[in-house]
């Protein structure tokens, strides 16, 4: 019996950057077979930071070896004949094959849709890209902060008085990487069923579009459009100071919360009586009430809080710093980050498994390939090459 | 249209986003899902945000964020602190490919709802727990909202203004989606699993975890190099100018990403800045990287003239990306995301008054298998008789006998309305930037029933 849910998926990889790496590191983790086709000057993100001690090194980009666990890496010049027909022939027996391009990349080099299923009419094509694979925006350029702003999600994040703010690094991204191996599994359950590919049509902005709570709702049903929330500085669930950091020390959700229980907990007698003891009184109090939250909590240790508000079941949050993330016990106990060892970046603890599966657990069953790593096994023994073509298709920069 | 996931049947216990989200991505690709619900603890999304703001009637079948997270969902009431209703609930795992929940593991426990508990029931079930720390672990138990595991995760820490102390929270439950989606993706998985080799398994969903593997720049840096950075702002760590910058109008702005010489040139022309062309301190990538606050200050000076949805067409059709930050009417009525049939019409039941009305679909699209077509979520206990009866073949009479001691119910025991201020209100408090009266008719126009 098996280990690995997904064991058995063959997954031809043509993608690059976050979203696609994303999404064949999931397919790759849980036990599909990912052969990642790169160009011979290597998927840009080798070149992309943070690197380690800054090494500016194609096999020391943290964020590639990070992406990259578990997959096989050959090089192709897809834009020779040569290239294209030795991936044709990884593609005749290929489950799926996922790429990231821009939308008019892959009909330029011959591979649309329906040439692909006339090579392997049960291969699955994912295409991951900013705005999908049809409409007016298709052809239009991106970055994170645009699939943030187009998406819908960055109007309502960040402060009221200010520039709406993003999320750090690339949520978006990952995101639609997410949603593409979801996809891709949808369509693979199909095509085990059934024998059928099809073309699966990922885009970025609807992947940001999908998760707004409230949005286009609140405009559907009332009219109303909404934004970015001033700060109210009594909001019971908003962020506070402590003395070593930041918590949100939210007492609990709806109508649950027990006033009198808080007041006890937080030891503070001035928010006893009515004044703030009723859900209106806090609105019409709620300057005042912020003052006194603010005051207290700055002197207040974020973790002791934050402990002693889950004995009574309040719900306070932490914001960890990164140092913090990688000490909380919480992680500890799970194992969730995993020590790799790669042969350039030596053994370093990696974020491991998003979720855990008790019959098919996440596994890192190798590091990030070096680039070109699997060329000899794949061209060579697989499609039959000999050394001496090897060498040749090097230095025709094939591979 | 069936869907890839015809003939998957998933029982969700589930509550406001995390599972409920996961399971209508499932549900609108075929999955048969049947959501239970209790009268007697109202979910909050039922109440809130109803619509036109009136709470009058059957309030509990009006509720915005409700319809949105169960489309195409079966609807089913059950009492699970009595032992009948939770006895129905295991007839159901029994009959059943998927069992998930959101609530803590102290719930679960005291239900008998373990894995170890319904493998009995049902041997080859997957069953998915998705809680804000994980299953086990000292932090199992914690309650949690979307903010607090966005701030656990590591992601809260470095989102902010450069220039305030404070990290800048979410302001919907962000991590819900973010764990949404990997739930999604581990339910396939699981189901493939399952496919090949018959064999069920327990999932355990941490939002907390699923996030931290969404921020490797941060946890690898840290990890590899001990080494934290500051609130991001908007800015990236190689682009610039990278921003996002006021536009003409009431709070419009407009994002731009330039990610090499080129495009800058192509900038500053379309922005007619000749002097910004050939001004040294701008000339490469690192020199603009360098001076970027005093770039992104010059640029906001001059975007502050041009019309948001203008400057975006002018931008993208000279090859630089730009994007205008949409409102949500901008989004909805999105002539891209409309072309592309994001956006689908659900037809609600007539007791509700609520009009058929245009809810975001999914981010994937696939060829052969697409999505079925959209049913509103259910009335409250919509599906009783249907699944009692149909599905486990109970009499009506033995229906009736459940009614009847309220073990299955129709509305809420304590109905308990939520009224939101009227719209000046919320306005004047700077909850929501406008109210567009005509609403309805601009809903109708683009998406005819």
């Amino acid at each position: 019996m098996t280990d690995r849910a997904l064991e058995g998926m063959k997954v031809l990889d043509l993608t690059h950057h976050l979203s696609g790496p994303y999404c064949t590191k999931l397919l790759a983790d849980f036990g599909a077979d990912v052969l990642k086709v790169e160009k011979p000057a290597g998927d840009h993100t080798r070149r992309a930071g943070p690197f380690l001690e800054d090494d500016i090194d194609p096999e020391k980009s943290l964020v590639f070896a990070y992406l990259n666990t578990n997959k096989q890496s050959i090089t192709l010049n897809l834009k020779s004949d040569k290239g294209i027909s030795m991936l044709t022939s990884l593609i005749e027996e290929s489950d799926v094959l996922v790429e990231n391009f821009a939308p008019r990349v892959m009909p330029s080099l011959g591979l649309d849709f329906e040439t692909l299923q006339q090579i392997n009419p049960r291969l699955i094509l994912t295409s991951i890209s900013n705005f999908g694979q049809t409409g007016p925006y298709r052809d239009y350029k991106a970055a994170d902060i645009i699939e943030y702003a187009m998406g819908g999600l960055m109007y309502i994040s960040g402060a009221y008085d200010r520039e709406p703010l993003k999320h750090a690094f690339n949520q978006a991204q990952f995101k639609a990487g997410t949603d593409g191996a979801s996809a891709t599994l949808m369509a693979m359950y199909h095509q085990r069923l059934t024998g059928e590919g099809q073309h699966v049509d990922v885009s970025i902005q609807e992947a940001v579009a999908t998760g707004l709570r409230d949005v286009v709702n609140n405009f559907t049903y009332t009219g109303a459009v909404r934004r970015r929330q001033p700060n109210h500085s009594g909001d019971l669930s908003r962020l506070r100071a402590s003395s070593d950091g930041h918590l949100i020390p939210n007492p609990g959700i709806g109508a649950g919360l027990n006033w009198d229980v808080m007041v006890d907990f937080m030891g503070i007698p001035e928010l006893g009586g009515d004044k703030f003891n009723t859900p209106s009184a806090r609105l019409v109090n709620a300057e005042e009430l912020g003052q006194i939250l603010d005051n207290y909590f700055i002197k207040q240790n974020k973790y002791e809080r934050f402990y002693a508000a889950h004995e009574k079941r309040f719900i306070f949050g932490v914001v960890q710093s990164p140092s913090e993330v990688m000490a909380d016990p919480q992680f500890e106990a799970r194992n969730f980050f995993v020590d790799i060892a790669h042969p350039s970046l030596g053994t370093l603890k990696y974020p491991g498994a998003p979720f855990e599966m008790s019959k098919t657990p996440w596994a890192a069953r190798s590091p990030a390939p070096t680039l070109g790593q699997h060329n000899q096994e794949i061209i060579g023994k697989k499609l039959g090459h000999t050394r001496e073509e090897l060498a040749q298709m090097r230095a025709d920069s094939i591979i | 249209m069936q869907g890839p996931l015809a003939g998957v049947r998933i029982i969700e216990m589930g509550q406001l986003i995390a599972i409920p989200f996961s399971m209508k991505m499932l549900a609108d690709m075929g999955a048969q899902v049947i959501r239970l619900e209790s009268t007697g603890r109202l979910e909050s999304y039922r109440s809130d945000s109803v619509y036109k703001n009136d709470i009058s009637g059957e309030f509990w079948n009006k509720g915005a964020n409700f319809y949105e997270q169960n489309r195409n969902k079966l609807g089913v009431t059950l009492d699970l602190s009595r032992p009948e209703g939770l006895g129905i609930l295991k007839e159901l795992i029994r009959v059943s490919d998927v069992f998930s929940e959101n609530f803590t593991p102290r719930v679960i426990k005291n239900f008998g709802l373990e894995y170890e508990d319904i493998r009995k029931i049902k041997p080859d079930i997957i069953m998915v727990s998705s809680t804000g720390y994980g299953f086990y672990g000292p932090w199992a138990n914690y309650g949690a909202t979307g903010p607090a595991t966005e701030g656990a995760a590591g992601l809260a820490y470095q989102t902010g203004y450069t220039d305030r102390d404070a990290p800048v929270m979410s302001e919907i439950p962000y991590t819900d989606y973010t764990s949404g989606e990997h739930t999604v993706f581990a339910v396939m998985a699981a189901l493939m699993h399952r496919l090949s080799t018959g064999q069920g398994q327990f999932v355990d969903i941490s939002q907390t975890q699923a996030t931290s593997a969404t921020i490797p720049e941060i946890l690898m840096d840290y990890s590899a190099n001990g080494r934290t950075g500051n609130r991001m702002g908007n800015q990236d760590t190689v682009m610039s100018p990278h921003g996002c910058y006021p536009c003409q109008g009431d709070d419009r702005w407009i994002t731009i990403a330039v990610s090499n010489n080129q495009e800058w040139q192509t900038l500053c022309n379309v922005l007619r800045q000749g002097d910004w062309a050939s001004n040294s301190r701008f000339e490469d990538d690192l020199s603009r990287w360098q001076n970027r606050d005093e770039l992104d200050g010059l640029i906001g000076t001059v975007t502050h003239s041009w019309d948001a949805h203008e400057l975006m067409t002018a931008l993208q059709s000279a090859g630089v990306a730009a994007g205008v930050v949409m409102d949500s009417q901008d989004l909805l009525f999105d002539p891209h995301l409309v072309e592309r049939n994001f956006y689908e019409v659900v037809s609600h039941h007539d007791s509700t008054g609520i009009p058929p009305l245009p809810y975001a679909g999914r981010p994937w699209k696939l060829s052969r298998t697409p999505a079925v077509k959209g049913m509103p979520a259910p009335l409250m206990g919509q599906h009783n008789s249907l699944i009692l009866e149909n599905m486990l073949g109970k009499t009506s009479e033995e229906v009736k006998a459940l009614e009847e001691s309220g073990i299955i119910g129709y509305g809420p025991t304590t109905p308990r309305p939520v009224q939101r201020p009227p719209m000046d209100e919320q306005i004047r408090q700077g909850r929501m930037q406008r109210f567009e009266s005509d609403f309805e008719e601009q809903v109708k126009r683009t998406f005819p029933a």
